[in-house]
């Protein structure tokens, strides 16, 4: 064992631990964390926002930003790989 | 009971379907595992009470991509190179 | 690139209005029901996809033209942020829920708790901004990348 692998090794049983405790301390399964947020959301979408779908309210009205960035994303990838592709295209 | 049965075989045949496309040497049949695992991962999301999340996997992941990765093997060779 | 044999060809004709409806539902009523502009557009994308397999690059690019869904894109980009702008002028902040509660269009204040096609503000003008620009996005990749291959096999033969 070289010392390559010597290091390989160490950093690997250090990202295991790391995974290992962190998926202890995880709640478990089908109970989510709970705080003040949700159930703000999920008293007032309706009144506030007239949607009854909660997911979609919260992505294009109380977290308008994130989907502004989401578009912003998108929009970068569509114009990468036309401007990969058309530049062969002659 | 059967939620439960159904929550723990679901996964097996994800991490399965998975492997096998690993594992395949002819790409476009690998690809095909790749979309059965993108289908089956939707399933799981819709199990799991998301449905927004399961209509965008189906959507993007079982046919888009697969699209995309039938045309790139079109372009190129068909079957992987032993190195 | 020839494209497929008739037996696929006619499937793909009698499945694509379905898929159609199918993601146009999904984009309009994403304020009622599981989906959004993101998911609709994916699922309408899906279906161009299926034509641009079942026929040839070629004959997509008689009835769509790449210049159209680059001005698609960038108009459901432009609509969305002038959506956003507009919160400003008539509500309170950036990307603020001006139209609800007006009785204008999308502005329906819902009644006893159940929201309906006509209640959610902005949120359903968003959706359809987000969808058009998800449709021209997705596809346009699909395509530019479908013509490049075409493209690339007549050079060879």
């Amino acid at each position: 064992m070289n010392k390559r692998d010597l290091l390989a090794y160490s950093f690997l049983t250090v990202f295991a631990v790391f995974t290992i405790f962190s998926m202890l301390s995880m709640h478990s399964f089908g109970v989510p964390d709970e705080n003040a947020m949700d159930q703000y959301i999920i008293d007032n979408t309706v009144e506030e926002t007239g949607a009854s779908n909660g997911v979609t309210a919260v992505v294009f009205d109380y977290r308008g930003f994130d989907t502004l960035g989401e578009a912003t994303v998108l929009f970068t990838a569509v114009a990468g790989v036309i401007l990969v592709f058309r530049r062969l295209k002659k | 009971m059967f939620l439960e049965a159904i929550h723990i075989i679901l996964p097996v045949f994800i991490i399965l379907a998975a492997i096998i496309a690993i594992l395949l040497k002819d790409l476009l049949a690998s690809v095909i595992a790749l979309a059965a695992m993108s289908l089956l991962l939707s399933l799981e999301f819709f199990i799991l009470h998301a449905p927004d999340v399961a209509i965008a996997e189906a959507a993007v992941g079982a046919c888009l991509t697969t699209a995309i990765f039938i045309l790139a093997i079109k372009a190129t060779k068909r079957n992987e190179e032993e190195v | 690139m020839k494209g497929m044999s008739l037996i696929v060809r006619t499937i793909a004709n009698i499945s694509f209005p379905f898929i159609l409806i199918y993601g146009f539902y999904i984009i309009a009523h994403g304020h009622l029901t599981p989906g959004g502009g993101f998911q609709g557009g994916a699922v309408v994308a899906s279906g161009l996809v299926l034509m641009l397999i079942a026929y040839n690059a070629e004959w997509i690019s008689q009835r769509i033209k790449e210049s159209h869904l680059s001005i698609f894109e960038s108009l459901g980009a432009l609509s969305f942020v002038l959506l956003a702008f507009l919160g400003i002028i008539f509500g309170t902040a950036f990307f603020s829920n001006f139209l609800v509660g007006t009785e204008s269009l999308f502005g329906g204040i819902p009644l006893d708790g159940a929201a309906n096609i006509n209640t959610g503000g902005i949120i359903p003008l968003m959706n359809f901004a987000v969808g058009l620009k998800v449709i021209a996005g997705l596809f346009a990749i699909v395509y530019v990348m479908a013509h490049f291959i075409s493209k690339k096999e007549g050079k060879i033969a």
